[in-house]
C-alpha cells in the first residue's frame, strides 16, 4: 500500500499538476514509478475522431486549444496504445498484468485465444439452447469479459493500520482504479494457482470469466470473502481517519 | 485419295489443338463463362437474388455447377458428407470453424473453378495430369483442394486423398523395417490411419473392384486373386504390421485397374513438398532416415507418377508442415527442390491467392451474418478497413483475426 502521503496527494486532481509534481519530487519521498518526462509535456491526443472534425465545427474554445498544443512539448505516445476502433484499455491493461518477463507476444495470443473459447463456449451453447433461452445467451466475449471482471470487483475493501504497536485490518472504502486492479489480480491469480498443469491458461480463463459473468465460481466467493471480512471488523471502522 | 489424306490430317490437326486449348490456362476465361450449364442452375440461383446489399451465399450445393457467377460465395457441403470425404482430414481451424457454426460453408474460387473447369474436360485416354495448387501461406490451398474432391466425390470418383503428408515425415513413433523389402521402413500408425479413412471414404469401392494380384501377407493369412479390395483393407486395419504394405497394395491395384475404366481415381496429396523433402524420423542406430526409405513415401511417389490414366491427381504445395524450408518459401522450385520439381514436372501450376476485395466483402459479410463477428465496432466502415489492413486479405490471417472479435 502506497504512504497514505502520496495517495493524499494522489486523490487532489484539482491541484495544478506541477504542484503535485513538485510535492512527489520532495525529499523522502521517493517515486517509484516515474517518467523522463518533465511536468510540462502534455499527454498525447490518439483519438482519430477528435482530428476528423472540420475545422468549421470547432468551438472557439477547441480552436485555442488545438492552438495551445501547438506551442507545447507532447510526450511520444507509448507502442501499445493504437487508435484502432477495436482497442480496449480494459483488454490492455489486463494483458500486461497477464504478461510476465515483458513477453507482450504471449500475452496478447493468450488474450485473443481467451475471448476466442469464451465466443466459441458461447456458441455452442447458443446452438444447443431454444429459442427463448437464444435470446438470454450473451454471445460478445467482449461484454462477458466486462461484465465479469465488474461483478469481481469488490465494493470494500481492507487495509492494514498501526495502532499501538499492532497492525489491525480496517474496512475502508475503494478508488475506482484499486478495485479494478483487484478484481483483475484475483482472476489472473485464480487462474494461474489453481489449474491443473496440462490444462492452458485460455481454457481456465475463459471458463472463470464465464463463471464470474454469472456471479458464480471462485473468484466471486474471494469478493464475498472480502465482504465479509469487511463487516467483521466493522467496529475497526473508526480507525481511518481519511 | 489426296483429299481423304487431307481430311484426315486435318482432323487430326484439330483434335491436336482442341486437346491443348483444355489446358490452356490462357483460354479458361473464355471456356468458362461458356461452360454448359443445365436451365435449372440459371433458373435456380442467381447471384444477386437477395437485392442491392452484398450477398455471401448461394443455394447451389452442387459443385460441378458452380461457375464464374458463383465467385466469391459460399456454398456449403452436407456434414454427412463432410463426414464421409473428411474424416479428420480438415484443416484444424476449418473443422473447430463446423464445429462451432454447424456448418460447412467453402467460398468458390477462382483457383478451384479453374481446376474444376479442367477436370470437368479431362480425357480419360490420356495420361493424368498433374495440377499443383501453389501459394503463399493462408491462402485457401487445402480448402480449394477439398472443393475439389467435393466435386469428384459428386461426380462418383474414387478419391484418394492424403490431407497432410507431412505427418508422413515427421514426429512417427514405431518405425519397423519392412518385411516386403529389407532396406525400407513401415509405419504402421500413420497406415493404419489412412487405411480407416480411405475405407470411409470410398466404402462402396471396397466391394466393387476386385485386386488382380495374389498377396501373401504372413505365414498364416493371404489374399487370392479376384477378392474385393476391402479384404486388403481389413487387413492392414487388423494387422498393424502389414499395414503399409496393404497401402501398397491398395495404391498398386488402383493405378493398375483405372485404366479399365470401371471407376475414374483422384489423387489428391496436400503438401506434396513432404515426399521430396527431408525427414526428422532417426532409425535406433540414430541414423537419419531419407523421404524414399519410407515405403509409405516410395509408394506415394510412384501414384503421383504421370504414367497411368483414366484420372487426375491433384496436388497442394505447404510451408506451414514442411521440414527445413524458409518461412517465405511458397513457389514450386523453392518447395519441391531440383528432385520433386523434375519428378513432377510436366504439371499445370494452379496460383491461388489473397481474396480480391469482392470476396473479401463477401467473406466479412458472411461471418457477419452468422454473428461470428461480435464486436460492435466491426460492422461499420472504419472496422472493415482495419481487418482488411490487418489481415491484407490473407484468408487464413482474417479468419484468426475475427475469431477473437
Amino acid at each position: 500500500m502506497a504512504a497514505p502521503a502520496v495517495r493524499a496527494a494522489r486523490r487532489w486532481p484539482v491541484l495544478a499538476l506541477d504542484l503535485r509534481n513538485r510535492l512527489l519530487r520532495l525529499p523522502g519521498l521517493t517515486q517509484v514509478r516515474w517518467s523522463r518526462y518533465g511536468p510540462e509535456y502534455k499527454d498525447p491526443q490518439i483519438d482519430k475522431e477528435h482530428y476528423r472534425k472540420p475545422v468549421a465545427e470547432l468551438t472557439e474554445q477547441e480552436k485555442y486549444d488545438l492552438e495551445l498544443r501547438k506551442t507545447q512539448h507532447i510526450k511520444a505516445a507509448p507502442a501499445t496504445k493504437t487508435s484502432s476502433v477495436f482497442e480496449d484499455p480494459v483488454i490492455s491493461k489486463f494483458t500486461n498484468m497477464l504478461m510476465k518477463g515483458g513477453n507482450k507476444v504471449l500475452a496478447r495470443s493468450l488474450m485473443t485465444q481467451t475471448l476466442e473459447a469464451v465466443k466459441r463456449k458461447q456458441f455452442e451453447k447458443y446452438r444447443a439452447a431454444s429459442a427463448e433461452e437464444r435470446a438470454t445467451i450473451e454471445r460478445n466475449p467482449y461484454t462477458i469479459f466486462h461484465q465479469a471482471l465488474k461483478n469481481c470487483e469488490p465494493v470494500i475493501g481492507l487495509v492494514p493500520i498501526l495502532r499501538g504497536g499492532r497492525f489491525y485490518q480496517v474496512p475502508v472504502p475503494l478508488a475506482d482504479r484499486r478495485r479494478r486492479f483487484l478484481a483483475m489480480k484475483w482472476m489472473i491469480t485464480e487462474c494461474r494457482e489453481k489449474k491443473h498443469r496440462r490444462v492452458l491458461m485460455p481454457e481456465k480463463l475463459s471458463h472463470e470469466l464465464l463463471e464470474a459473468f454469472h456471479n458464480q465460481g471462485p473468484v466471486i466467493k474471494k469478493k464475498h470473502e472480502m465482504h465479509k471480512m469487511a463487516e467483521a471488523n466493522r467496529a475497526l471502522a473508526h480507525y481511518r481517519w481519511w | 485419295m489426296r483429299v481423304q489424306i487431307a481430311a484426315t490430317m486435318l482432323s487430326r490437326v484439330t483434335r491436336l489443338t482442341s486437346r491443348t486449348r483444355q489446358l490452356d490456362p490462357g483460354r479458361i476465361l473464355h471456356t468458362g463463362s461458356r461452360a454448359p450449364q443445365s436451365v435449372a442452375a440459371h433458373l435456380d440461383d442467381q447471384a444477386a437474388d437477395d437485392g442491392p446489399r452484398a450477398v455471401s451465399r448461394t443455394s447451389e450445393k452442387d459443385p460441378a455447377r458452380h461457375g464464374e457467377q458463383h465467385e466469391g460465395l459460399h456454398y456449403d457441403i452436407p456434414l454427412q458428407d463432410v463426414g464421409t470425404l473428411f474424416p479428420q482430414s480438415l484443416p484444424p481451424r476449418f473443422s473447430m470453424q463446423v464445429k462451432t457454426f454447424g456448418e460447412a460453408c467453402l467460398m468458390v474460387r477462382k483457383p478451384a473453378l479453374e481446376l474444376l473447369h479442367y477436370l470437368k474436360n479431362t480425357d480419360f485416354a490420356h495420361p493424368a495430369v498433374r495440377y499443383v495448387l501453389y501459394g503463399e501461406k493462408g491462402t485457401g490451398k487445402t480448402l480449394s483442394l477439398c472443393h475439389v474432391i467435393h466435386f469428384c466425390a459428386k461426380q462418383d470418383w474414387l478419391i484418394l486423398h492424403v490431407p497432410d503428408a507431412h505427418l508422413w515425415v515427421k514426429n512417427c513413433r514405431g518405425l519397423l523395417p519392412s518385411a516386403y523389402d529389407r532396406t525400407r521402413l513401415d509405419q504402421p500408425a500413420e497406415a493404419s490411419a489412412w487405411l480407416k479413412n480411405f475405407k470411409t471414404t470410398n466404402e462402396r469401392f471396397l466391394s466393387q473392384i476386385k485386386v488382380q494380384g495374389q498377396y501373401v501377407w504372413n505365414k498364416r493369412e493371404s489374399t487370392e486373386r479376384g477378392r474385393p479390395l476391402g479384404e486388403v483393407v481389413e487387413q492392414g486395419l487388423t494387422r498393424a504390421k502389414s499395414a503399409t504394405d496393404a497401402v501398397g497394395v491398395v495404391l498398386k491395384e488402383l493405378k493398375g485397374q483405372s485404366r479399365a475404366g470401371g471407376f475414374r481415381l483422384l489423387v489428391a496429396v496436400d503438401g506434396v513438398n513432404a515426399l521430396w523433402g527431408r525427414t526428422t524420423l532417426r532409425r535406433e542406430d540414430k541414423s537419419l532416415v531419407a523421404a524414399e526409405e519410407l515405403a509409405l513415401v516410395h509408394n506415394l511417389r510412384k501414384m503421383v507418377r504421370n504414367d497411368w490414366h483414366g484420372g487426375a491427381i491433384a496436388l497442394t504445395l505447404s510451408q506451414t508442415g514442411s521440414l527445413f524450408k524458409p518461412r517465405k518459401a511458397y513457389l514450386p522450385q523453392e518447395l519441391l527442390g531440383k528432385e520433386g520439381f523434375d519428378a513432377l514436372d510436366p504439371f499445370v501450376p494452379i496460383l491461388v491467392s489473397n481474396y480480391s476485395p469482392k470476396e473479401f466483402e463477401s467473406c466479412v459479410q458472411y461471418y457477419l451474418e452468422s454473428s461470428w463477428l461480435q464486436h460492435e465496432k466491426a460492422h461499420t466502415e472504419d472496422g472493415k478497413k482495419q481487418l482488411l489492413f490487418l489481415s491484407d486479405a490473407n484468408p487464413g490471417q482474417l479468419e484468426r483475426l475475427c475469431a477473437h472479435l
